[in-house]
């Protein structure tokens, strides 16, 4: 008969089988949260690390990335360390810097990131929000949203046109509310450097107020959400 | 939660159930439970999956690509070999599936030897035969018949093995075929015979920095916009006309997006051993000396070169031989020497091996696997004393040592990890690893070291003319070899640069290839074997070539003349070095009117011969004004296709009516087979967590159910203490 009617310990056994089954399943999402939550701190760390002695430092002995650049947006509250390359093993930490337009070819910086952990925010990119990208030589750059759209990666190459200007380019999948992990959407918000170059001390941000750096992250003042 | 239960203890006191309740109440409902689960868990999945040509509510921004091509193409393609020349037919057929009037612009490879000498176009029944004009007089003519309404056909070249065929005024639903003719040279290495034929383009690279301004805005033949992408840049100037427009999705031989014929044939000239096409399956027929090929499917995929090889059975290899051909009261030659094939082992000088890598982009997928093969195998043919490097390059380079290291086990083990950890990402700029590589230490020189570099690539750039200029500049006393990978390399630059970089080109199309062609360059790289070679002649000759290049192992001798009256019969020697000892060969020429083989095709390919001499002289800094009247001077009688003359076909009959628009578009071609499906591919930027704690919800709830719908036995246990 049907398997609700069966007996007690066979029906204790399934509860028991499925209640595991779930838990594991959550703790393999925790797992993944923590571990992109838990990888920022250690990154802020190394990051800093980075910048007093100048060398790319990793943030833990086994690590095969290393953070590339730190990425504001003071409107929303938003900073995370960026990390070299955008395979799965750097992209579990935090945004990826693609290795295709490293140094800045072409003008493109392009960061990547997964939607459920650190781009969740893109959505919230609307024209005319600041970001700003902060390497670890002290270079602090500011970008202001352009626009921002959905492609599809099967059908258009990651590969815009050289521009005169430098230009920020956020890739993280879409739909954002999606549970698939492999869809071929990606939303791409683009961005255009706002005040050229500029410099800033990094290890101790707090002692540049004077700087038109510092300057340019307060005055971001166009709340986006 | 507490009625409800209530109300299921309440249930099973009436037992036994009724089976049509028991039907309704309880397997009803957890059938559909279970199915619901399913069509959730499946329609989750499936919904980002595939969700965007159909959909319809998600219109997608995409700027890069129309959602169907407006223009389709396939090839059919017709070779006759005799001897040494083949003539090939090759007839491009567009279609317009839109509903507008269409323009369509094609950008197609061809060898970077073909004298292409012929054009006609066929609309229905018509036939219009095309003419040769100075390329910007054919362009004038090609945009007043657009514009006129007018069908027209224009073929430029804009590399070497690079062309263009705008087809204007396509009619919706309208199919206009567009005819090729092109006269190729056999190649003939190591006693087997073969031609090649590219089907397909790597989409090139671009270096430099952009300019805002086009430099020429005299351009009459806007491209469509989307074929554009490529902008005009400092070091490639005609970056857009290089533009390839390709269908996103892979092709294959089954469906093919840009079908191909293939109809082949071959008179040898002598009894074979063997004939075989590696990349296709053909079916062969014989009739006495002559040979019939068709591909075995009727159609394949244009993704890959076509390849014939055909081996001349044991005695019967040609030692030497001399084609002729009579054009226009001119006598012209094809002179086919081959050298004997010495024991090997000539000499074991030292050498120095600087492998030169190419991990960008273009390279994904099966090339960058073939790279990693072809090296490993490499390292295993150095020998002791040898010394080498490795220099890997995409849009930066980085070396392997310092300075290249002798041959031991510890360098041979940080080279295997070097080579492991190589992967296909970037741009690729070949200019700075290069003059890395051939940027010679004068220590070496002193030690009497061979230094030579192999250059494993793709070829996929735009800027070629900079990076010869640079080989021939900074080549010193290096070699250079080069290797090319992938299903559709840019083979007329990598064959040109070994050329002039005084080594050989190699090609790897298959991973079957990889040990006999790594052996065959490894074979190359010990030294030419025959040197100082010099060609008398019985009387004057116009001789096509500059001077004749060393030759390795297993490469005959050709040249190219033009007589000077008709030819005599005589002595033709050749004469040179082999392996260090003077060495002659003589080919005798009977009297009579019939002196020498009579093959059509030769006169053209003197004229290409001679086309490909005179713009060569530009790297020894020749003003590009006296080349171009110089390359006119003999493309046109010629009749051939040049950088600088282009083939224009014109109907005289006006066909689209004034006021209709026009719409330009680009036709696509299919990715080369094997390459990964983007060079720059989007990276995957979602987790699975999402999925995960989807899962766990929707087992939590099915666990909930089951609790909730437990059986009335297992309820009735905690009944019975009453």
């Amino acid at each position: 008969m049907f398997p609700i009617s069966l007996g007690r310990r066979v029906r204790h056994l399934a509860l028991a089988g499925l209640l595991l089954l779930a838990g594991w399943q959550l703790a393999g999402a925790g797992w993944i949260h923590g571990k992109a939550l838990l990888a920022q701190q250690l990154l802020g760390r190394a990051w800093l690390e980075s910048a007093a002695t100048g060398v790319a430092q990793k943030p833990w002995p086994w690590a095969d990335t290393w953070p590339v650049a730190r990425l504001r947006v003071p409107g929303l509250q938003v900073e995370q360390y960026v990390l070299a390359g955008t395979s799965g093993q750097a992209l579990a930490f935090g945004p990826g810097m693609h290795e295709a337009f490293a140094g800045g070819a072409r003008n493109w910086t392009v960061l990547a990131g997964h939607r459920d952990t650190h781009f969740g925010f893109l959505g919230a990119l609307v024209p005319g929000v600041r970001l700003s990208l902060e390497l670890p030589d002290g270079e602090l750059r500011d970008y202001q949203v352009q626009s921002s759209r959905v492609v599809d990666s099967r059908v258009e190459r990651l590969d815009p046109p050289p521009v005169d200007r430098p230009h920020l380019l956020l890739v993280t999948c879409y739909p954002f509310a999606s549970v698939a992990a492999n869809g071929p959407l990606r939303f791409v918000v683009v961005a255009r450097a706002v005040y050229g170059f500029s410099k800033a001390t990094s290890a101790s941000p707090g002692a540049t107020h004077a700087s038109g750096s510092s300057f340019a992250t307060r005055s971001s003042s166009s709340r986006a959400v | 939660m507490n009625t409800t239960r209530s109300r299921l203890n309440s249930l099973p006191r009436r037992r036994p159930v009724a089976p049509g309740l028991w039907f309704c109440f309880r397997l009803l409902p957890a059938l559909t439970v279970c199915l619901l689960s399913c069509i959730l868990l499946n329609a989750s999945v499936a919904r980002a999956a595939d969700d965007v040509p159909g959909a319809g509510e998600l219109m997608l921004h995409s700027p890069g690509l129309p959602p169907a091509p407006a223009l389709m193409q396939r090839s059919a393609v017709q070779v006759s070999i005799s001897g040494m020349v083949a003539v090939v037919t090759l007839e491009q057929s567009f279609r317009n599936t839109s509903e507008q009037w269409a323009e369509g612009v094609y950008t197609f490879p061809l060898p970077g030897e073909a004298a292409v000498r012929a054009l006609e176009i066929r609309v229905g029944e018509r036939r219009i035969v095309g003419e040769i004009r100075e390329r910007h007089e054919a362009e004038a003519v090609y945009t007043a018949a657009r514009d006129a309404g007018r069908k027209a056909s224009l073929v430029a070249q804009q590399r070497p093995n690079l062309f263009s065929n705008r087809i204007a005024n396509l009619a919706p639903g309208e199919t206009i075929a567009v005819k090729l003719e092109f006269v190729q040279p056999v190649n003939y290495t190591a006693g087997v015979f073969s031609l090649r034929l590219p089907m397909t383009l790597t989409a090139r690279y671009i270096p430099g920095r952009p300019l805002g301004d086009k430099p020429e805005s005299t351009d009459p033949l806007p491209l469509p916009d989307y074929l554009g992408r490529f902008l005009w840049t400092d070091e490639v100037p005609d970056a857009p006309l290089l533009a390839t427009l390709q269908h996103p999705r892979a092709g294959s031989d089954a469906a093919p997006l840009n079908p191909l014929t293939i109809a082949v044939e071959l008179d040898p000239g002598m009894p074979l051993a063997r004939v075989d096409s590696p990349y296709h399956e053909m079916r062969l027929r014989r009739d006495g000396s002559r040979y019939h090929l068709q591909l075995a499917r009727g159609s394949s995929e244009m993704d890959r070169d076509f390849v014939l090889s055909w081996e001349p059975a044991t005695g019967s290899r040609p030692q030497a031989a001399l084609f002729t051909e009579k054009v226009a009261g001119e006598h012209y030659g094809l002179l086919l020497v081959v050298p004997p094939a010495l024991a090997e082992n000539l000499e074991n000088r030292a050498r120095e091996l600087v492998f030169v890598v190419d991990t960008s982009g273009s390279m994904g997928g099966v090339p960058i696997q073939q790279l990693r093969e072809s090296l490993v195998a490499a390292l295993d043919g150095l020998r002791p004393g040898d010394s080498f490097n490795i220099i890997a390059f995409d849009h930066s380079y980085r070396t392997l040592f310092a300075d290249a290291m002798p041959v031991d086990r510890l360098a041979l083990k940080r080279a295997r990890i070097f080579i492991s950890e190589l992967r296909a990402a970037g741009g690729t700029e070949m200019l700075p690893p290069l003059r890395r590589a051939l940027a010679s230490s004068p220590a070496d020189d002193s030690r009497g070291r061979l230094r030579q570099v192999v250059f494993m690539t793709d070829g996929a750039v735009g800027n070629e003319q900079a990076i010869i200029d640079t080989i021939v500049a900074e080549l010193g006393d290096s070699r250079l070899f080069t290797l090319g990978l992938g299903s559709a390399p840019n083979s007329w630059f990598l064959r040109k640069a070994a050329q002039l970089g005084r080594g050989r080109h190699l090609r790897i199309g298959d991973h079957a290839e990889i040990s006999a062609r790594v052996g065959l360059l490894l074979e190359y790289l010990a030294a030419p074997m025959l040197t100082d070679i010099s060609v008398e002649w019985p009387q004057a000759v116009a001789d096509a070539g500059g001077p004749v290049p060393d030759l390795y192992a297993g490469a005959p001798l050709l040249r190219l003349v033009r007589f000077n009256m008709p030819p005599q019969p005589g002595v033709i020697r050749v004469s040179g070095e082999l392996a260090g000892l003077p060495w002659q060969q003589a080919l005798a020429l009977e009297a009579g009117d019939e002196v020498a083989a009579s093959a059509p095709g030769v006169a053209s390919l003197w004229a290409r011969e001679r086309i490909e001499q005179i713009l060569d002289q530009r790297y020894q800094g020749r003003h590009e004004d006296s080349v171009r009247a110089e390359v006119l001077a003999v493309a046109l009688p010629h009749r051939l296709l040049s950088p600088y003359t282009s083939f224009v076909a014109v109907e005289q009959q006006v066909s689209r009516p004034q006021g209709i628009p026009l719409r330009s578009v680009a036709v696509p071609g299919t990715r080369p087979r094997g390459q990964s499906p983007q060079a720059y591919a989007y990276p995957q930027t979602a987790t699975t967590a999402a999925a995960k704690l989807f899962l766990a919800c929707l087992l939590l709830f099915i666990a909930l159910l089951f609790w909730v719908m437990r059986g009335p036995e297992a309820d009735r246990v905690p009944d019975q203490p009453r």
